[in-house]
């Protein structure tokens, strides 16, 4: 029995708590991420014959007058940083973010960019060749959309067989 | 040649001590390997062989791979052929630890009981159902709420630094959220609280209170245990946190230390987490252990009582209503009457009875009506009852009425006999019937005896039949010989159908003259008549008592002189039962 502790960093209204909505378990309201900055979560998947529970952090999205409470970082056993497909500012704080987390989580923790909205493709400000860019500096990226669901569970399995791996 | 030799010699000179440790060694490994020297190879091996394993041991996990299955044969082999030496050996250890978990689950059963007792029992108890009814609460919650000290619902084992939950028991009928969140949330908590108020400096979140929630936290660099308990927990608690954690932590130190998600290690931490969940009630102080286990047994006598009493109450009500059922029913019975009844205290019911000799047993009354009789004692007095059924009874019973009578007990008291008897019985029934009580008449007009009037229509016959006589002579005249004949036949019939009745008859012969004639032979020639039938009777065989009189002239009745019908004779029979004349 494997349970991992999983982080959602990333900016404010990119979406990351409705993206984990429709596929997580959890117990508490969405008041927790404004008074603790942090709502809990929970995930069970079958990999591949492995059970493993996900608890997942979700942190209280950056903007410019708060900043992500570094503590509950730690023992992050792997982490999302996402960012808003429409808005390309939101890349850059969901890496300053990651820079961070690696700072603060010790050794090669498995991570992910998750590019939300694949839904509204049209209105991107990020381009491929921005992500292109990413996956050349070792980031795996995966698009998702909290509005149709698609890539969401693709992602969680990615990085439940990447804790796996280690 | 000789360089040979030369060269040898140089050998033996130059290496003589090592030629001889040389062969001293080839003589020893032979020795090794010869088949005799077993033993001392064995010898040698022993010397070495515990620190050999111990070495190796430390090494990896070769040496327990090898001997695992050698064990493990030996085990099963061993407890396949030496069972009872096993048991033997293994009682004394499992022995006190069944006993103490025995005793442990009696004990909790005992407290439970006796704290259910006493609240069910109490004045106290009353109020807080009353309670429950007016709040709409469980009963249960409201005893919760009024008795609880303190009682810890559920523990937490906790990484620290992930905040995954590695072990959690609740106590029993707690209801729990999910273990993994509410760990990972009480660490954001604790991470929160760290960072906001403590500021960096040393401290530890101890404790989070809510209503009558505490959450109680107890830390360690690698792990903590978090507790919610309701009320307020004694100080020792604390302690005794502080030691389950540092317990855990020396025994999960590696697992804790390389922890990397994997929880299954840690399920074996339950029995210690499982120590901490505990209650304590607020009567628990006033009441000793002892005084729970006698306040237990007093509960347990109260219940057995209230049961007996129960039971013996609703069976007390059973019986008095058959016991109505039954006097009712006895009540309606000729002959019986009901004197005084009540319950005898043993579950029977006792009936002191007035009962006519010809009345049904009660007993019998009561299983001809579906009841059973064994809930009755029954204490009969004799009596006589005027009720005309019992009178009816005592009737058939003492007179024993020949099919073809008819009795007849009229309102007035009067009894009607009607139909056909033998006069025997007539005239003995006629005489008991009126003595016997609840009659106050014999009407017998309505019965006869038929062969009472067949005697009667005989003698009618009999006294009917003239014979007269010549002048001066006492033998009849000739034509009056047949009819003679006749009535003698009747009588010698009379006399046999009378026999046959129990009863008697009786002839009388008057004798009788003319007028002609002195009045001494007139007397004289009467006599000689009525003789001269009576000898006649007697010649045809007959011996009824005949009586007979000569009544000379006088009483001739018909015509005075010298007229044949004045020289004649009577006949009268009578018929007698026991000496007393009948008269139809």
């Amino acid at each position: 029995m494997i349970s991992k502790k999983i982080c959602m960093l990333g900016s404010f209204a990119v979406g990351k708590t409705s993206l984990v909505q429709r596929f997580v378990h959890s117990i508490f309201s969405d008041r927790y991420l404004s008074t603790l900055g942090v709502k809990i979560s929970k995930k069970e998947l079958d990999l591949d014959g492995t059970a493993m529970t996900m608890v997942l952090w979700d942190l209280e999205g950056k903007d410019r007058y708060t900043e992500v409470n570094v503590s509950y970082l730690n023992g992050a056993m792997g982490f999302f940083v996402v960012a808003d497909g429409t808005r390309r500012e939101t890349l850059d704080i969901a890496m300053e973010l990651r820079d961070k987390a690696l700072t603060l989580v010790p050794g090669q923790v498995p991570h992910m960019l998750l590019i939300n909205k694949a839904d509204r493709r049209a209105a991107w400000e990020i381009s491929q060749d921005d992500i292109r860019d990413i996956v050349a500096m070792g980031l795996p990226v995966i698009e998702t959309s909290a509005m149709t669901g698609n890539g969401v569970e693709y992602a969680f399995t990615e990085l439940g067989k990447a804790m796996l791996g280690q | 040649m000789d360089d040979r030799r030369e060269l040898e010699r140089l050998r033996a000179l130059l290496f003589e001590r090592e030629l001889r440790t040389l062969d001293r060694l080839r003589d020893q490994l032979d020795a090794l390997d010869s088949f005799s020297d077993r033993q001392r190879r064995a010898e040698c091996v022993s010397d070495i062989i515990a620190e050999a394993l111990a070495i190796r041991g430390r090494r990896d996990e070769k040496l327990n791979s090898a001997l695992e299955p050698v064990v493990d044969d030996i085990v099963k082999n061993a407890l396949r052929t030496k069972l009872p030496e096993f048991t033997e050996a293994l009682f004394p250890l499992m022995g006190p630890s069944i006993r103490k978990s025995i005793a442990e689950a009696f004990r909790g059963m005992l407290q439970s009981f006796s704290k259910s007792m006493e609240i069910a029992f109490s004045l106290r108890g009353l109020r807080w159902r009353l309670e429950a009814l007016r709040t709409g609460k469980p009963f249960s919650e409201v005893v919760l709420l009024h008795t609880l000290v303190y009682r810890v619902e559920q523990v937490f084992f906790i990484h620290s630094a992930t905040g995954i939950s590695l072990a959690h028991v609740t106590g029993e009928g707690v209801a729990s959220q999910d273990a993994d969140m509410v760990s990972a949330m009480l660490t954001a908590i604790q991470d929160f609280v760290q960072d906001c108020l403590a500021s960096g400096k040393e401290g530890e979140l101890e404790s989070l209170q809510h209503g009558d929630h505490t959450i109680m936290v107890e830390k360690q660099a690698s792990a903590y245990l978090a507790c919610i308990v309701r009320g307020t927990p004694p100080t020792r608690f604390r302690e005794q946190l502080r030691a389950c954690l540092e317990d855990l932590s020396v025994i999960y130190f590696s697992e804790l230390a390389a922890f990397k998600g994997d929880i299954a290690p840690f399920e074996a931490s339950r029995p210690y987490l499982e120590a901490l969940l505990e209650a304590r009630y607020q009567d628990d102080k006033a009441i000793s252990p002892r005084g729970k286990i006698i306040l237990g047994l007093l509960g347990a006598l109260l219940l057995c009582l209230l049961g007996y009493y129960g039971a013996g109450a609703y069976k007390y009500h059973v019986l008095k209503r058959e016991a109505r059922e039954a006097l009712a029913l006895l009540s309606r019975e000729p002959g019986l009457l009901i004197s005084y009844n009540a319950p005898t205290g043993n579950g029977t019911w006792e009936v002191l009875i007035f009962r006519d000799q010809f009345a049904a047993a009660p007993e019998d009354v009561l299983k001809d009506n579906g009841l059973d009789p064994a809930s009755f004692e029954f204490e009969a007095v004799p009596y006589v009852s005027y009720q005309p059924e019992m009178v009816s009874r005592r009737l058939k019973a003492d007179l024993k009425p020949p099919s073809t009578v008819e009795l007849t007990l009229g309102a007035d008291g009067i009894l009607v006999l009607s139909g056909t008897a033998p006069v025997n019985w007539i005239l003995e029934a006629r005489r008991r019937a009126d003595l016997m009580p609840g009659i106050l008449g014999v009407d017998a007009t309505g019965i006869y005896d038929p062969r009472m009037r067949e005697l009667a229509e005989m003698a009618r016959e009999v006294e009917s039949t003239v014979v007269e006589f010549p002048s001066g002579q006492d033998v009849p005249a000739q034509q009056y010989q047949a009819s003679l004949n006749q009535a003698v036949n009747k009588l010698v019939e009379m006399e046999q159908l009378a026999a046959g009745m129990d009863l008697s008859v009786t002839l009388t012969i008057y004798g009788h003259a003319d007028a002609t004639g002195t009045e001494k032979r007139n007397y004289e020639v009467s006599q000689a008549r009525a003789k001269t039938i009576a000898a006649m009777l007697y010649a045809k065989g007959s011996s009824l008592p005949v009586l007979t009189y000569g009544l000379g002239s006088g009483y001739a009745g018909k015509t005075s002189g010298a007229d044949q019908a004045s020289r004649r004779i009577e006949m009268r029979v009578q018929v007698f039962r026991n000496g007393e004349m009948l008269r139809e």
